[in-house]
């Protein structure tokens, strides 16, 4: 026997939620405006929808179809742009005030393996030698409910960074959808979870219902093997990262995308007499991310610069905090302009003489 | 012999009797509907060049990579007709020598892939006054009136919600072949003239100023629409841009390798006060 939340009592949790005062957040997506008149081509076929973690009000405002969001939950703990301090200048003195963020307790219903583990990867990094009370807050203060994956795509690799479709890393709550499609198998895995579920106790029954088989996601590389070539430091100036990167164009959206990607910049808006700090996310595959003043590059060329993002996440992290900064989502790869990715890349290297 | 295989073999040929370095084409990507930009260096490389419907993207920004075209020696590169367009912009702009180039033109209708016959940007002037000719039936268009039809207000909401996703990875600035600006504006902070937040100001600042310097200069090919992550219909802003741009000064974008930029240039007689 375990217990079992029925879809059809979802309405009711989130009504419950908010009663309580939390923010329902979850999958959504919405239909967006398309930039073509009539398909002339199948190839030409506009993605025409627009997916992330955002807050409902009712259940039938989520969308547990996709495989996931188009982009990852690290937003709603660490925001593209967010004010951190402002100040004013004045004859005789100066005055700061420090932002918080936001006080609002949260529940993200619905949240995949990937995104959930994400967050766990990245805890150690924002509470390394500064605690990062930004992160942290939310952190503190949100409860993650993740639903096990039943299907996935081409582009989904979690099993070949050695987490699965239903890791339970980051989450508060694991829920295995059944196999019958009526509902889910709740699995309260930390106080904060079991605290929030408390609230809709009375909406959950037993049940012997079994779980729907989790989806199946190839090894798409050997990580090891990866792992090792990477760690030689002959390999560090191997003619393999300009051919590889050839093709890159150098924008962000991979690292935008990625959950756990986490590099941002500090900028001041305003004039000299009053204005506001703020913390924006920075991408490593920008040029301008390492320009010096002096206009000297340490990181010149493209291929430098994707060399930085697979060596961060698979070397240079996992030696600092024990984990790779990768929970296998995929995004990098699906979303790319031209057809990149971790996933290509790793694969190649696997190729390789270590 | 299909189109692709025809091509296949004078890609071969042009590498082998050295009359080109490198041909810049596409290969098969991680899912069937799926592209890859190539890079062919040697006659066996040639072997895995597609060509079919699924190749949509315009290539021609990877000619302006440093250092790519210094040595002075030939490319070639696969092109649909908008791309062709972006070679002649290119060279107007002085960014390229046209005669560098040897373009492996195609079309795409339907399902078909066409050649189109020439290889130097000049042979193809003909085909691209026949595109001008067709430019206010633009597929596009339909969704342009349907933005005219609102009124300033309900316009400037619906931009204002399609850039509240925008996050500023500036895949639309890289995947454009006209966006070569070594340091572009956004990357200059001594002032910063753009901010580098995305917040309403910071998206919009950032989406219009990229609009205005691509006003007469947009082909039209669809990369910045086809790389948005977050599926912003950019390729509206540009379209909207080059109807008036066409209108005013009847200048339709990439017609020869000496256009004139429509803005970058004057007349002294011109009918405006202003100009000089």
């Amino acid at each position: 026997m375990t217990r079992i939340l029925l879809s059809d009592k979802l309405d009711n949790c989130v009504a419950r939620w908010r009663k309580a005062g939390l923010t329902v957040i979850g999958p959504v997506k919405k239909e967006t405006f398309s930039s073509y008149a009539a398909v002339e081509k199948a190839a030409d076929v506009k993605k025409e929808t627009f997916s992330s973690y955002a807050a409902v009000e009712k259940a039938a405002d989520f969308n547990f179809e996709m495989v996931m969001p188009d982009r990852s939950i690290k937003e709603l703990f660490f925001p593209q742009t967010e004010p951190m301090m402002g100040y004013t200048i004045k004859k005789q003195d100066i005055a700061t005030e420090d932002f918080k963020p936001p006080a609002e307790k949260r529940v993200i219903f619905g949240a995949r393996p990937c995104d959930a583990s994400g967050l766990a990867i990245d805890d150690p990094l924002f509470g390394w030698d500064y605690k990062d009370n930004f992160w942290f807050q939310r952190r503190d203060e949100t409860v993650i409910v993740t639903i096990a994956c039943t299907k996935s795509d081409d582009f989904c690799m979690c099993t070949s960074l050695k987490l699965a479709p239903d890791s339970t890393k980051g989450s508060d709550v694991l829920l295995r959808p059944l196999q019958n499609g009526k509902g889910w198998q709740v699995e309260e895995l930390t106080d904060r979870g079991r605290e929030a579920f408390k609230e809709i106790a009375d909406q959950l029954q037993d049940g012997s219902e079994p779980a729907a088989p989790t989806a199946v996601v190839a090894e798409k590389f050997d990580l090891d093997a990866c792992i090792s070539w990477l760690k030689n430091p002959e390999n560090f100036d191997s003619t393999f990262w300009k051919e590889i990167s050839m093709r890159c164009i150098g924008c962000g959206s991979c690292t935008f995308l990625c959950p756990t990607c986490h590099c941002f910049d500090f900028q001041d808006e305003g004039d000299t007499y009053s204005g506001i700090r703020r913390k924006n996310w920075d991408s490593c595959s920008f040029s301008l991310f390492t320009m010096h003043t002096s206009g000297h590059n340490p990181r010149s060329t493209q291929s430098a610069r994707w060399r930085q993002r697979i060596m961060h996440k698979f070397n240079y992290f996992p030696g600092k905090f024990t984990a790779n900064s990768c929970s296998g989502c995929g995004r990098c790869s699906r979303q790319c302009p031209v057809d990149m990715g971790i996933t290509e890349t790793l694969q190649e290297i696997s190729t390789l003489k270590p | 012999m299909t189109t692709q295989e025809q091509y296949k073999k004078r890609v071969k040929e042009l590498l082998s009797n050295g009359t080109v370095k490198m041909v810049i084409g596409y290969k098969a990507g991680t899912t069937a509907d799926r592209r890859r930009p190539l890079f062919v260096r040697t006659p066996e490389e040639a072997d895995k060049l597609v060509l079919d419907s699924a190749c949509i993207a315009n290539l021609s920004g990877y000619l302006v990579t440093e250092g790519l075209l210094s040595d002075e020696k030939r490319v070639g590169i696969f092109l649909r007709p908008d791309g062709i367009r972006s070679i002649n912009i290119l060279a107007a702009e002085a960014q390229l020598n046209a005669d560098q180039i040897v373009i492996l033109g195609f079309d795409i209708v339907g399902q078909e892939v066409t050649a189109l016959s020439g290889e130097k940007a000049t042979d193809f002037s003909e085909l691209i006054g026949s595109i001008k000719e067709k430019a206010p039936e633009a597929p596009q268009n339909p969704q342009l009136e349907q933005l005219e039809k609102m009124t300033p207000k309900e316009r400037f909401a619906f931009w204002q919600a399609e850039f509240s996703r925008c996050i500023k990875c500036y895949a639309c600035r890289q995947a454009c072949p006209m966006c070569y600006c070594r340091r572009c504006i956004v990357d200059s902070n001594q002032p910063q003239w753009v901010n580098t937040s995305s917040h309403t100001l910071g998206n919009f600042e950032w989406n219009i100023v990229r609009a205005f310097h691509l006003s007469g200069r947009c082909v039209g090919c669809g990369n910045c629409d086809r790389a948005c992550p977050v599926n912003i219909p950019l390729r509206l802003i540009n379209a909207k841009m080059a109807q008036e741009v066409l209108g005013a000064f009847d200048h339709f974008s990439g017609m020869s390798e000496t256009q004139e930029p429509v803005l970058a240039s004057f007349k002294k007689d011109d009918s405006e006060t202003f100009i000089l």
